[in-house]
C-alpha cells in the first residue's frame, strides 16, 4: 500500500464529501450568535495503588521483549511499573475547553512520582458538515476498544497484555491527524483513518547511526523514512438494541511502512529493517438492568489483535562482515486477546473476571543461534493471565478496586512459572470531568 | 448517493470499510420524510411536549428510557446514530444529562445540534430553576450549580418550555411555525388547567418525603411540602442512621413517601413501617411514546398518591 497515494485519495475524498455531501440540515447551521468565552473545565484524577507480589513467576511473556531476549530474562518485570507496597499510580490532570462550537481541545497530563507526560493534546473540529470530524495533535488512537480509554475508565487495574505488548505501555498513543465520518444510518457507523508519526508503536533509527565495536566503527544500514510512518483505519458499528441492551463492534488495522530496530553488542551489531501491519476486532456489550447504582448491570468486552513484522535481519562483526550465517529475511507473527465480564452484584459493587492469552501465534523477530550463528525465526509458546476484581464505588467519582492476577507466562525455554499478584487501587476524579464515552 | 461512490473509489481496507458502510446505508429503514422535523429528546417528558407540538410535522425519538435515572446513562452508539440524523436536540440541561450527553453529541458529528446552534434546545435556559440541595450540601462530586434540573415534575414550567420549544421548532421549520405555536398554546392551557384541577382535589398542607430531589417541583403546583429526603446526600443511597434520624424528626406527624420506581424501595418501606406513612413508587416521566395526554396522566398519578380533600 502506498501511503501517500492513500492519503491523497482519502483527503481528496473527504474534501469532496465535505463540499458535495452536505445534507439539507447542514444548511441550517450558522455561526454561533453569541460568542461565549472559552469554557475551560479542569479535572484531576488521582490514583493510588497498593501492589503485592504474592508469589513470583516468570517476569515477562516470551517472545515480546524487543524480540531478542530469547531465553534470558533481564530481571526487570513486565512493565506496569508497580513496586511492592504503596505506589502513586497513574494520575491525570485534564483540561478541556471549546472554542465556540468550532473546536474542542483537550490537554491531558499524566503523572506518577517521577514522570510528567503530555498524554494527549489535541483539537477536534465540531463544525464540519455531513458527519465529518478531524482531530489533530497527540492522542490515543481509536483502534480497538480499550486503546483510547484512560485508566479511570478501565474495569481492571492494569492494561490488557495484548494492548501493552503489541502497542506499548501507553497503548497506541501518537502524534498525527485523524479523520472520521459518521454515517446517517440507524445503526451507528463510524469510519476513521489516522495518519500517525509512529513514534510509540514502531522502532525507528533513520540513517547516519554508527556504533563502535572494538577498534572498528559499524555504520547503520538504515535509510531515513519521513513521517508519518503509520497509517491506521477503523470502523465501529453499534446497532440499536432497545432500552436494556447496547453493543458496539469494531474492526481496525494499521500499516507501518518502516520498522527499524538495532541492538549493538560488544562483538557486533544486530539490525532488523522492514515494515509491519496489524489488524484486530473488538466488541463490547452492556446490559442495563434499570436498577439503581448499577445493580444487576453487565458489561462484556473483548479484543483480538494480530501483528506481523516483515524484516531483513543481519548481524555484522564489522562494517562488511556478516557474523556466521546471521543474515536473512523473516516474519514475526504475534497476536493476543482478552475477554472480560463485569457484573454489578449489589448497588455500587461490581465484580469482574478477565482472561487473557498472548502469543497464540508467537513467532518473534528473527535472530541467530548456535556456534555458526544460523538465521532463525524463533517460535514460543502462549502466555496467559487470569484476573479477578471487586470494585466498590462509595460515591460516583470514587472507586476502590481489589484485583488478583495470576500470571502464567512461558519463558524462552518453554518453562511455565506462575506468579500471583494482588493490587488495591483507589481512584478519585475531582472537578468537572467530562462525560464518559460508551 | 454521491458520497458513497467517492468513498468506494479508495483502495484496500478503506474500500472494504466503505463497502460495509454502504451496506448499512442500504439496510436503513426508510428515513423520515424530508418535511418532517427530526427531533431527538433526552427524556420522555420533553418528548411528550415535542410530540404534542410537532403533530404530524415532527418525528420524535426519546433517548433515556423513562424508567431509568437520566443522570446515569451510557453514551450509547444508538444515541449517537439518532443524534447524527437529528434536526433538533432537546435536553433538560442544568447538569441532568452531563454524564453522557456531551459524549454522545461529540460522537454524533452533527454540527446542527451543537451547543449554541438553533438545533440545540436546552429547556433549563427557558425557565427559572429551584435551588438544588446539592448547592448547599457537602460537595460529593455531583453539584447542580444552575439549580434543580428535575423540573419535568412541574407542569407550569413545562407549559412555558412548550411555548419556547414551539418557537424554536418554528425557526427550523418556518412553514409549520403557526401550527406549532397554536398547539403549544393549547398544550400550555391544558397543563395549567389540569394542574389546578389536581391541586384542588388534594387535601391541604400535605407533607411528603422523597428519595432524591427529583420530585421537589411538586411543591410548585400541589399543596405539598417536602419534609425530608431518603438519600442522606444527593447520589448517596439511604443509610440506616439517616433513616432513623428521619423517623425521629417526623414521628407523630402525617405524610406520604414518594420515590421513583427505579430507586430502591427499602428506605421508603422503613418509613412506612416506622411512621405509618403510605409509600408509593411513581414514574418520573411518561412512557417513551407519550404525547401530552401521557404527561397529563402522569400528573394524575402523582396527585393520586396523596390524600384527597
Amino acid at each position: 500500500m502506498n501511503r501517500s497515494i492513500l492519503a491523497r485519495r482519502t483527503l481528496g475524498g473527504l474534501a469532496a464529501l465535505a463540499v458535495a455531501g452536505a445534507p439539507p440540515v447542514a444548511a441550517q447551521w450558522q455561526p454561533p450568535q453569541d460568542r461565549s468565552p472559552v469554557d475551560l473545565d479542569i479535572s484531576l484524577i488521582l490514583e493510588g495503588v497498593y501492589f503485592n507480589e504474592l508469589s513470583q513467576g516468570n517476569d515477562s511473556p516470551a517472545g515480546f521483549d524487543d524480540g531478542h531476549d530469547h531465553g534470558h530474562d533481564h530481571g526487570h518485570g513486565h512493565d506496569h511499573g508497580f513496586e511492592d507496597g504503596f505506589n502513586l499510580g497513574h494520575s491525570e490532570l485534564v483540561f478541556e475547553a471549546n472554542l465556540g462550537d468550532l473546536f474542542d481541545g483537550v490537554l491531558m497530563l499524566g503523572f506518577d512520582d517521577d514522570h510528567l507526560d503530555v498524554e494527549e493534546a489535541w483539537l477536534t473540529t465540531r463544525g464540519l458538515p455531513a458527519g465529518f470530524q478531524v482531530k489533530a495533535g497527540k492522542f490515543l488512537s481509536d483502534i480497538g476498544y480499550i486503546n483510547s480509554r484512560h485508566v479511570h475508565d478501565w474495569d481492571f487495574v492494569d492494561r490488557p497484555l495484548v494492548n501493552e505488548y503489541l502497542f506499548g505501555d501507553h497503548g497506541l498513543q501518537e502524534t498525527g491527524v485523524q479523520a472520521t465520518w459518521v454515517a446517517p444510518t440507524a445503526t451507528y457507523t463510524q469510519l476513521g483513518v489516522e495518519l500517525l508519526q509512529g513514534d510509540s508503536f514502531l522502532p525507528y533509527q533513520g540513517s547516519g547511526g554508527s556504533h563502535t565495536v572494538g577498534d572498528d566503527t559499524i555504520h547503520s544500514s538504515f535509510s531515513s523514512v519521513s513521517g508519518p510512518r503509520l497509517t491506521t483505519v477503523f470502523a465501529k458499528f453499534g446497532p440499536d438494541l432497545g432500552p436494556d441492551h447496547a453493543a458496539q463492534f469494531g474492526v481496525s488495522g494499521g500499516y507501518a511502512r518502516t520498522w527499524q530496530e538495532e541492538t549493538p553488542h560488544g562483538s557486533g551489531l544486530e539490525e532488523w529493517d522492514g515494515d509491519a501491519w496489524f489488524a484486530g476486532v473488538d466488541a463490547v456489550y452492556k446490559y442495563s438492568s434499570g436498577r439503581a447504582y448499577g445493580h444487576g448491570d453487565w458489561r462484556l468486552q473483548g479484543e483480538y489483535f494480530y501483528r506481523e513484522i516483515d524484516v531483513d535481519y543481519e548481524r555484522r562483526e564489522d562494517q562488511t562482515t556478516t557474523a556466521g550465517n546471521a543474515v536473512g529475511s523473516g516474519k514475526s507473527k504475534q497476536d493476543g486477546l482478552y475477554l472480560q465480564a463485569v457484573y454489578g452484584f449489589a448497588p455500587r459493587w461490581e465484580a469482574g473476571l478477565r482472561t487473557e492469552a498472548l502469543g497464540l501465534t508467537n513467532d518473534a523477530l528473527p535472530t541467530n543461534e548456535g556456534d555458526d550463528r544460523d538465521f532463525v525465526v524463533p517460535s514460543f509458546d502462549t502466555s496467559y493471565r487470569h484476573s479477578a476484581q471487586v470494585t466498590f464505588r462509595p460515591v460516583e467519582p470514587v472507586f476502590l478496586r481489589a484485583q488478583l492476577s495470576q500470571n502464567d507466562f512461558v519463558d524462552g525455554d518453554g518453562d511455565r512459572d506462575r506468579g500471583l499478584e494482588f493490587m488495591l487501587q483507589l481512584n478519585v476524579a475531582l472537578g468537572a470531568h467530562g462525560a464518559h464515552r460508551f | 448517493m454521491f458520497h458513497h461512490q467517492t468513498r468506494t473509489r479508495t483502495r484496500g481496507p478503506l474500500a472494504a470499510l466503505a463497502g460495509m458502510a454502504l451496506a448499512c446505508v442500504l439496510l436503513l429503514p426508510a428515513q423520515a420524510a424530508a418535511d418532517e422535523l427530526n427531533v431527538v429528546a433526552t427524556t420522555s417528558s420533553l418528548g411528550a411536549l415535542a410530540r404534542e407540538i410537532g403533530g404530524d410535522q415532527a418525528e420524535i425519538r426519546v433517548l433515556a428510557p423513562p424508567d431509568r435515572d437520566a443522570h446515569y446513562l451510557d453514551a450509547r452508539p444508538s444515541f449517537m446514530a439518532a443524534l447524527r440524523r437529528a434536526d433538533l436536540l432537546l435536553e433538560m440541561g442544568a447538569g441532568l444529562e452531563e454524564g453522557w450527553l456531551p459524549a454522545a453529541q461529540r460522537g454524533a458529528s452533527n454540527r446542527a445540534i451543537n451547543t449554541g446552534q438553533p438545533g440545540h434546545f436546552r429547556a433549563a435556559d427557558k425557565v427559572e430553576l429551584r435551588r438544588s440541595i446539592t448547592m448547599d450540601g457537602p460537595n460529593m462530586g455531583h453539584v447542580h450549580e444552575e439549580g434543580n434540573p428535575h423540573f419535568n415534575a412541574d407542569p407550569l414550567r413545562m407549559a412555558e418550555i412548550g411555548l419556547a420549544l414551539a418557537e424554536r421548532m418554528g425557526e427550523l421549520a418556518p412553514e409549520h411555525a403557526g401550527a406549532f405555536v397554536e398547539r403549544a398554546e393549547r398544550a400550555a392551557e391544558r397543563l395549567r388547567e389540569h394542574a389546578e384541577a389536581l391541586a384542588e382535589q388534594v387535601a391541604a398542607e400535605q407533607r411528603i418525603v422523597v428519595y432524591h430531589e427529583d420530585l421537589d417541583y411538586l411543591e410548585e403546583w400541589l399543596p405539598v411540602e417536602i419534609v425530608g429526603y431518603l438519600e442522606p446526600a444527593p447520589g448517596i443511597p439511604p443509610t440506616a442512621r439517616h433513616l432513623r434520624s428521619l423517623v425521629g424528626d417526623l414521628e407523630g406527624s402525617e405524610g406520604t413517601v414518594l420515590y421513583a420506581a427505579f430507586q430502591p424501595a427499602r428506605g421508603a418501606e422503613f418509613l412506612e413501617r416506622n411512621l405509618g406513612w403510605s409509600a408509593h413508587a411513581v414514574p418520573l416521566d411518561p412512557p417513551a411514546d407519550a404525547a401530552l395526554e401521557g404527561y397529563l396522566e402522569l400528573m394524575t398519578t402523582w396527585a393520586q398518591t396523596l390524600p384527597r380533600r
